[in-house]
């Protein structure tokens, strides 16, 4: 009778932990997906920024976006977009290296990278890597940049 | 009779949206002031020294990048306010907080003001313009990043 219950016992130990993993491991893809999704997106922001993509920034910026910029200017979605548009604005070398998933949650992700810009910007002379930390939301099912803080690596 | 019914009927209908903007603007008003107190308290108690808050406050995934561009994760950054070369910050003071709520991120934006000297002395004094990223976690809100920048916007 002892068996009988000792192996009830067990089997279901078996099936719960079975359960657990189960569920801790599709838990670690949905934010292995997260992240893998912020990272691509990092570069989308990037490359439309680059080529004067407005209309992908549009889409990509949600309402309620603000950047922080080198020198502390503070800028919305419409400012953020009228600055890549500007035609006195260079052509920016832009691209982000080291981009590091901090936080990823099935609705939030926040990201670090370094993003070596050069030329000028918003009145900002960009010349090398700068830290960054990018926000990322989903609303309405669809992923969107909410904000990033930008600050320049100071020469070691 | 039915005239009066019907009056305060159309007075309902028309005062309806109104109402409705008003109690969302207080509910949305409330919220903002919610996340001054916190990023007061925040910065309160990095001053203070008050560790223990610090250390529930922060999430694991902390991040602060100074303006020089160093980071620090959670533990570095909890690890000098803990140690023999923890800075003395006479002032820590944010003004001009501006809040931005996306669900269960938010991103305040404020203008602090530091002063204060490093273990050695040296002073840290500075106007800077900082962005902030707090998020919820288990119904509480947990800072998760800060970069720094030096204020040259009035320079």
């Amino acid at each position: 009778m002892k068996r009988t219950y000792g192996l009830v016992v067990l089997f279901v130990l078996v099936i719960a932990s079975g359960a657990v993993a189960l569920g801790q491991s599709s838990k670690k893809v949905a934010e292995e997906d997260v992240a893998k999704t912020a990272a691509i997106l990092d570069h989308v922001w990037l490359d439309a920024a680059h080529n004067r993509d407005t209309e992908t920034m549009a889409w990509l910026f949600a309402d309620n976006f603000v950047e922080v910029h080198p020198g502390g200017a503070i800028v919305d979605k419409k400012e953020q977009i009228a600055q890549i548009e500007d035609p006195q604005r260079a052509n920016l070398e832009l691209h982000p290296d080291d981009i590091q998933v901090r936080y990823a949650s099935p609705d939030v992700a926040v990201l670090t990278d370094v993003t070596t810009i050069r030329g000028l910007s918003g009145g900002v002379n960009y010349n090398g890597k700068q830290r960054v930390i990018r926000v990322f939301v989903k609303q309405n099912g669809r992923w969107r940049a909410a904000g990033a803080g930008i600050v320049p690596i100071a020469a070691q | 009779m039915k005239r009066i019914y019907l009056g305060i009927l159309m007075g309902l209908v028309v005062l309806a949206p109104v109402a409705k903007a008003q109690s969302k603007n207080s509910a949305s008003a409330g919220v903002e002031e919610e996340f001054k107190k916190l990023d007061h308290k925040w910065l309160d108690s990095e001053r203070t020294g008050d560790l223990d808050y610090c250390e529930k406050f922060f999430a694991d995934s902390y991040v602060l990048v100074l303006a020089n561009g160093t980071v620090y994760t959670k533990a570095e950054w909890l690890g000098i306010l803990r140690g023999p070369d923890r800075p003395t910050l006479e002032v820590l003071d944010p003004t001009n907080i501006q809040v931005h709520v996306f669900g269960n991120v938010a991103i305040l934006t404020d203008h602090t003001t530091i002063k204060g000297h490093d273990s050695k002395g040296a002073r840290l004094d500075g106007e800077f313009n900082v962005f902030r990223v707090v998020i919820k976690q288990n119904g509480m809100w947990k800072a998760t990043g800060v970069v720094m920048n030096e204020d040259k916007t009035k320079k």
